[in-house]
């Protein structure tokens, strides 16, 4: 299968180094603390955050820091062919960890113990790199509910097919069985929070597939900040400053 | 020393624990005796409920709908009052809706979708059609297989299996309403339109309900979702290859460019009276749905024909109420039939336009 | 610079699934058109001073592609919709199409249309692929060169190219069966109950695996299957049930054998056949084209139906070359091809296609439901390289199944202690004579370490000569039913590779205990005659030994002791004795019938160091060879009477069946040719013939020769009980009666009689084993098979060192035609033992402009100004190319 034409051109009419079409709105549930929606392509998913507020239950107190808890749930009509999941299964469980570890990295905990944070995220649709826009979806909506932060963690993934590396692949391109890159930084610090690859692939090449990565990741979050800044000049305008 | 604090502080937090527990238990069993079958849309007399609510929130999340702000005798008053006085907390009249939005073809994977708001309301329905054998029973129609979801992102409590009782009684709540008899009289939706060839081969319709954030009146919501997702829906034409013997499975030909849309003319609107006092109420919020007695959903089709009915909520009605009831929402499904019309030809003009 | 548009596909796997796919249109597509002056020209790969662009559909593409090859046609603009379609139809034509592309010699250049904002066209409402296609095709580039005005001077006939015929669609739209189900067991049962089904053990060609041969007891004859589809799924030793076709249908072999393209036959340079057992088979059912008005009644035709046992095995080979995947990760199916061209391609997955598709695997069968034109399979495991000397030589043993693994522990503690010195009780048996006092020498090849005959020739008194042939006493230390008898049993011989030598016994036993060395005393099994110096045997003992051997003479020393006049020493006087014996001796076989066949046996000079070879050459025979051979034919021969004489019924012999007609059939028609006529009657009349035919060059006799050679089958082991008297008869040898006494280290079957010949001379008592003649034949039969592997092998060795040594000499030699085809003709290269085709037509063409004169056997241009004869001698270039990566073969090509 030629996942790169010789032309240079993805399937979906990409270049190898760009990525999909991003879209980001803050504040898409009403009823929650914050919550986003965020769209790589025909990924689309929707975070949202309750909290910090009082332990639900007792034994999970942390007494010097904030419990961090995520429940990532897919839809049923979120991937091309209809299943139904049981809940908790363990790829979820799986996702679930990865996104309350890398937040937990960039959630200043400290500043709130004894208190409790949810994040949920909900996939709406998956077409590849869900992983990534539920770690996106999470910072918006974390930020959105006022939590202090470090600084913001994107994340995006980038594979290897055809010799040539990719940035942002998706599900055609996921299911080749090439590697797949996932990364998570924190933009400002430049730390990477989140790593994770599957398949092999030669170190020199890593070492390029995960700069792609990065780069992607970073792109993600100047797009990020913009947007954040555009939902905090329209809250300052509803207030009337 | 330090181990001894320890130990101290541990059984401290331990008796803690076991009195919780007690209390918890005594909810339980309170609930129980109370109104064991309908734990939905907080069917607990009033004051019962006070009690409950002041022992402790725990007991609460498993029986109320929704975000269920915590709230005090007087805002619950207030509450009552404006609903006494037609003139409910966010302004409206008793027989008015929040505003409706509608947008189809959200999901673009799905054969036909649609996201509908009531207010805060938020609830996405989708449609996908699977080629399937039909029951042996029913030979000459199609299944329909209605599935809610709620999603944690619109509570907290759906967290985990959280969610699945008022997923389940969402669920089972629409089929009544939209599909009729098990036999498939009276259905809203057309189950014989989805045959292909009689006794082999039919389109099953998977509809995928999902609440993505909840403020009262989600069965109203997910009836409108599942209207505007229907009539979004296109299924592919099937070709069907002749002369397939009388036990073969036929071979079909799947169009890519030839869609069926769905009749959706038939399909009913569902409209849930809230009873809270004396008078009931159209599209209550999560607040207004905490006060209420009992609630009656009924779902009307284009015709003024009643499709399906379901009485929930533990306080007993008198018959001419009920019926009163009935007619008042059929009244009402008209100006809801006509508004959500009106929607989802703006949003599939949308769609297109896009 | 983005623009997503999503568009909706649906595919069907059983289940209708819909399937969105982002599409992002862009405005960074150049039209590659220098002329262009709203595109970035750097890129531009059509000339500027093109005055015209070719734009093609995919019609044109499809049908005219070798056209497009042309270097004439230039400035084309390929539309990547149009290569899009193309790849869903024919892929060799994408693939074609895709190198013109990348070449950068021709200006060819793809315009990814699909992606370009201006230039995409989404599909219209009921309108199929491919007329949008045409629309796209027509509209969409004139619309990127940014000049509209361009757009006017189309027309569209989009409805008026109904013209084109219609390309069939290759894309399966579903799984054709291909194979006929296999009948159910109890079916099978019923069937041969009844004798409508015959059973019998399948046997491919292993020239032409298109065609199978299946003994049928039922029948009493071969039954011959043609073509994969009536093998049904068969593998070659698969114990089948077959179902014989209406008589009508018993005729259609050549259409088959030579049409059935789809694995792109081909023969390739080999060794020269050695008989008829090697030579393809398949030109036996030739005569039929000759114009015979009524065919001989040919062999009954079937086909399989169902199969009893199967003989799935693991096989070597390589992958079929093939693009590489997407990811290195990601899973390859994959066409493994057998180096044994009976097995058909074996289907695997794999997800390390980069590593595997330059690496000699070894591939065991899973299953071949009959939806599939190949069985699939899995990997197993890598040997090496393919091409690595070491490599190769492992396939030749794995192919040829040939044990090559070190001896085991149970094996070696069958050795007698080491360092073995004879002992007072070996010289006290009073069944040993000790003949450590007569002059025994041995001749051998240079170099040979597994010396196992001996002889000895004494001047009597009387003016007679006594004879001794010594033979390595190995069933002094190989004692039945010991794990060194068994696996000696199984391994039945030693296998002669041109670096290497695969032993039957341990290396301690092979090179030192039972190798007749010189000057060391060792045990032997002595055949002694007393002969009249007109070498008439007087009288013949057989017994045990002691012996010393004064000299390890090889061949060329021999001759060279012979050849000089000065020297008067005993042993050369012994030596010049037993050849003037030997000459006479020789001469009686010749008069009595025995055939002087020649075989074009190659020897080779290898490197030490790195065991490449370093010179080849053919394999030169001295009268010292003829002595030693002689001698050791007339112990033989003693042997096989003696021990026929004590155990009629369970005696281990060799025979060598008479060649029937139709086997001769090809010889004669080549000398009919060059007008010589050939009496096949008898073996005598045939060996006389051939000794008058003599051409105008002195290698002339020697070819027809080797042609005679390969037209015979080879001689077998067999059990004496099995066969009546007159079937014992070895056609070469023109003897009633032979066996294999005179090599016990290297040959199993010589170990048996050995064992048979002491019993029979009361030494010791005849092994269980021999009472049971069905053990017996099966123990003849793997002889046989062992045999003829190992010969296999020895012959895929010398194949495979020849290749390597052309790899670096690209050589011009010359060679003989030997077989007329109707493309090119197959020749022999004395030079170097070899035998390959030379094509006069492209290969795939049918004939072109050639034909063949079946009677004359030539191939003639059609204007006759050139004719190519059989047995003609051309000049050849030989040189080993690489037609596929990693495939190397040996290329002849005319001068």
């Amino acid at each position: 299968m030629e996942y790169v034409s010789p032309e240079g051109l993805r399937l979906d009419g990409r270049r190898p180094m760009e990525m999909r079409q991003i879209r980001a709105e803050i504040g898409a549930v009403s009823n929650a603390d914050g919550s986003a929606v965020f769209e790589m392509g025909n990924t689309k998913v929707i975070a949202a955050v309750y909290g910090p507020r009082e332990v639900q239950n007792r034994s999970q107190q942390i007494n010097d820091q904030a419990l961090v808890r995520c429940e990532y749930s897919m839809a049923n009509f979120s991937t091309g062919d209809r299943m139904r999941k049981p809940k908790g299964d363990r790829r979820s469980t799986e996702i679930s960890l990865v996104i309350r570890q890398t937040m937990e990295a960039c959630i200043l905990t400290h500043l709130m113990p004894r208190s409790q944070i949810d994040i949920f995220v909900q996939v709406l649709q998956a077409d590849g790199g869900t992983r990534s826009a539920c770690i996106n979806a999470a910072t918006l909506a974390l930020a959105d509910a006022g939590i202090p932060m470090r600084d913001i963690v994107t994340s995006c993934s980038a594979g290897f097919l055809n010799s040539t590396p990719l940035l942002d692949l998706n599900y055609v391109e996921d299911s080749a069985g090439g590697p797949d890159v996932t990364v998570g930084i924190l933009t400002k610090l430049d730390k990477v929070t989140l790593l994770q690859m599957d398949s092999k692939l030669p170190m020199d090449i890593f070492e390029n597939v995960m700069q792609l990565a990065i780069e992607g990741c970073k792109a993600i979050a100047n797009y990020i900040r913009e947007v954040m800044l555009e939902n905090t000049k329209e809250l300052e305008y509803r207030r009337g400053i | 020393m330090l181990s001894g604090f320890n130990v101290i502080l541990s059984t401290i937090s331990f008796s803690i624990e076991t009195e919780e527990a007690e209390s918890l238990k005594q909810q339980v069993s309170f609930t129980t005796t109370t109104i064991p079958t309908a734990l939905l849309f907080s069917g607990i007399p009033f004051e019962k409920a006070c009690q409950l609510r002041v022992k402790g929130e725990g007991g609460l999340s498993a029986a109320t709908a929704g975000t269920m702000v915590g709230l005090s005798l007087g805002e619950k008053h207030f509450i009552r009052g404006g609903i006494a006085q037609d003139l409910r907390t966010d302004g409206r009249k008793r027989l008015t809706y929040r505003p409706i939005s509608v947008e189809t073809g959200v999901i673009p994977q799905a054969n036909g979708s649609a996201r509908v708001r009531m207010g805060t309301t938020d609830v996405i329905a989708s449609v996908k059609a699977e080629l399937g054998k039909p029951d042996l029973l029913q030979s000459d129609k199609g299944r329909v297989i209605i599935n809610v979801d709620c999603s944690p992102t619109a509570a907290p409590i759906f967290e985990g299996r959280g969610g699945e009782e008022l997923s389940t009684e969402l669920s089972v709540a629409l089929q009544r309403c939209l599909l009729g008899s098990k036999s498939g009289t009276g259905a809203g939706i057309n189950r014989s339109s989805l045959m292909v060839v009689e006794g082999k081969l039919c389109w099953d319709l998977y509809i995928d309900g999902l609440v993505v954030s909840s403020d009262g009146n989600l069965l109203d919501a997910l009836g409108a979702a599942i209207k505007a997702a229907l009539s979004n829906t296109g299924i592919p034409k099937v070709h069907v290859a002749t002369a397939a013997s009388a036990d073969e499975q036929p071979e079909v030909d799947i169009s890519d460019e030839e869609f069926l849309q769905f009749d959706t003319s038939g399909i009913p609107v569902i409209v849930t009276l809230t009873k809270v006092g004396r008078h009931y109420i159209v599209d209550a919020t999560s607040e207004e749905e905490s006060q209420m007695s009992s609630a009656i959903s009924v779902s009307v089709n284009r015709n003024g024909h009643i499709c399906g009915l379901t009485k929930r909520g533990g306080a007993g009605l008198d018959p001419s109420v009920i019926l009163d009831m009935i007619s008042v929402s059929k009244h009402v499904s008209e100006q809801l039939m006509n508004k959500l019309d009106s929607e989802i030809s703006a949003a599939e003009a949308d769609e297109t336009e896009s | 610079m983005l623009q997503s548009k999503s568009f909706v596909r649906k595919t069907k796997q059983g289940k209708v699934i819909k399937v969105v796919r982002e599409h992002y249109l862009r405005d960074d597509i150049y039209c590659g058109a220098s002329i262009c002056n709203v595109c970035d020209s750097s890129v531009a790969r059509l000339s500027s001073s093109a005055s015209k662009i070719l734009i093609f559909d995919t019609n044109v593409v499809l049908n005219q592609i070798d056209l497009l090859e042309n270097p004439a046609i230039d400035d084309v603009v390929v539309l990547s919709v149009v290569l899009e379609e193309v790849k869903n139809k024919n892929l060799s034509v994408y693939n074609r199409m895709r190198a013109l592309c990348s070449n950068s010699l021709r200006k060819f250049f793809v315009f990814s249309n699909e992606h370009h904002k201006d230039t995409y066209v989404k599909a219209m409402v009921g309108e199929s692929p491919n007329d949008r296609n045409d629309r796209e095709t027509v509209e969409s580039y004139v619309k990127s060169l940014g000049q509209p005005e361009l757009l006017d001077l189309l027309v569209q006939p989009s409805s008026e190219d109904v013209a084109m015929e219609e390309v069939e669609d290759l894309r399966p739209s579903k799984k054709k069966i291909i194979y006929s189900e296999h009948k159910p067991m109890s079916e099978i049962t019923l069937g041969l109950h009844r004798g409508i089904y015959h059973q019998g053990k399948l046997r491919i060609n292993r020239y032409n695996p298109f065609e199978a041969y299946v003994g049928s007891e039922s029948i009493g004859d071969e039954i011959i299957i043609y073509g994969r589809a009536n093998m049904n799924r068969a593998f070659d030793g698969d114990i089948v049930a077959v179902e014989l076709l209406p008589q009508d249908q018993w005729h259609e072999e050549k259409s088959l054998s030579i049409a059935d393209d789809e694995d792109e036959e081909e023969e390739g340079v080999h060794l020269v056949p050695n008989s008829a057992d090697d030579a393809p088979r398949n030109k036996i059912s030739s005569s039929g084209s000759t114009g015979d008005p009524n065919p001989a009644p040919c062999r009954p035709s079937g086909r399989i139906v169902g199969i009893i046992k199967r003989n799935w095995n693991s096989y070597c080979g390589s992958l079929d070359p093939m693009p590489m995947p997407a990811s290195s990760g990601g899973v390859a199916h994959a066409l493994f091809v057998s180096k044994d061209r009976r097995i058909p391609k074996i289907r695997i997955q794999t997800r390390q296609l980069g590593n595997l598709l330059d690496k000699r695997i070894i591939v065991t069968v899973d299953s071949w439901d009959c939806l599939s034109r190949y069985p699939s399979g899995h990997y197993v495991r890598t040997i090496g390289e393919i091409g690595d000397r070491d490599t190769e030589s492992e396939v030749v043993l794995i192919e040829n199944s040939i044990d090559s693994r070190p001896f085991s522990v149970q094996v070696l503690a069958c050795l007698p202690p080491l360092p073995w010195s004879l002992s007072t009780v070996d010289l006290e048996n009073p069944n040993r004579k000790d003949l450590r006092h007569i002059r025994v020498f041995s001749v051998d090849p240079p170099g040979c370490k597994d010396i196992d005959d001996a002889l000895h020739c004494t001047a009597l008194p009387n003016g007679n000569f006594e004879v001794g042939v010594h033979i390595a006493d190995v069933t002094n230390f190989v004692h039945p039913g010991t794990p060194l008898d068994d696996e000696a049993s199984q391994r039945g011989t030693s296998v002669y590779l041109v670096e290497r030598r695969i032993d039957m016994l341990p290396k301690p036993l092979t090179e030192d205990i039972c190798s007749l060395r010189s000057d060391v005393e060792r045990l032997a099994f002595s055949v002694i005659w007393e002969m009249t110096p007109e070498a008439e045997i007087i009288s013949t003992r057989y017994t045990k030994s002691v012996i010393k051997s004064c000299a390890a003479l090889s061949y060329v020393e021999a001759q060279a002791r012979m050849d000089d006049s000065r020297l008067m020493d005993p042993l050369t006087t012994d030596l010049r004795n037993m050849n003037m014996l030997a000459k006479i001796m020789r001469l009686r076989r010749i008069e009595r019938g025995a055939l002087t066949l020649a075989s074009a046996e190659v020897k080779f000079q290898i490197d030490t160091e790195t065991h490449d070879p370093l010179d080849i050459g053919m394999y030169q025979i001295r009268e010292a060879n003829q002595m030693v051979e002689e001698f050791m034919l007339a112990a033989n021969v003693s042997v096989a009477e003696k021990i026929l004489k004590h155990f009629p019924q369970c005696s281990l012999l060799r025979r060598h069946p008479s060649p029937t007609k139709e086997m001769l059939e090809p010889l004669l028609r080549t000398a009919a040719a060059i007008g010589i006529s050939l009496d096949v009657s008898s073996s005598k009349a045939l060996a006389d013939s051939l000794d008058r035919a003599v051409g105008d060059d002195p290698y002339f006799n020697k070819l027809i020769r080797i042609l005679a050679t390969r037209c015979m089958t080879q001689a077998v082991y067999f059990c004496s009980g099995d066969l009546s008297p007159p079937e014992f008869l070895h056609y070469g040898l023109a003897s009633p009666l032979y066996t294999h006494f005179t090599s016990p280290i290297r040959r199993y079957a010589d170990v048996i009689v050995h064992r048979l010949l002491a019993a029979a001379l009361g030494i010791s008592k005849l092994p269980p084993i021999f009472q049971d003649r069905p053990q017996l034949t099966s123990i003849a039969d793997n002889l046989n098979y062992r045999h003829r592997n190992a010969q296999m092998a020895s012959r895929a060795s010398v194949e495979l060192h020849t290749l390597i040594y052309f790899r670096k000499r690209p050589t011009d030699t010359e060679a003989r035609i030997v077989k007329i085809r109707s493309n090119g003709f197959i020749v022999f290269v004395p030079k170097y033992g070899i035998e390959g085709p030379v094509y006069l037509t492209e290969k795939g063409e049918k004939g072109g402009d050639w034909y063949v004169d079946e009677v004359q056997q030539k191939v003639k241009k059609m204007d006759g100004s050139i004719s190519y004869s059989i047995l003609q001698t051309v000049r050849i270039h030989m040189e080993v190319v690489e037609p596929k990566p990693n495939r190397p073969k040996l290329q002849l090509t005319l001068i």
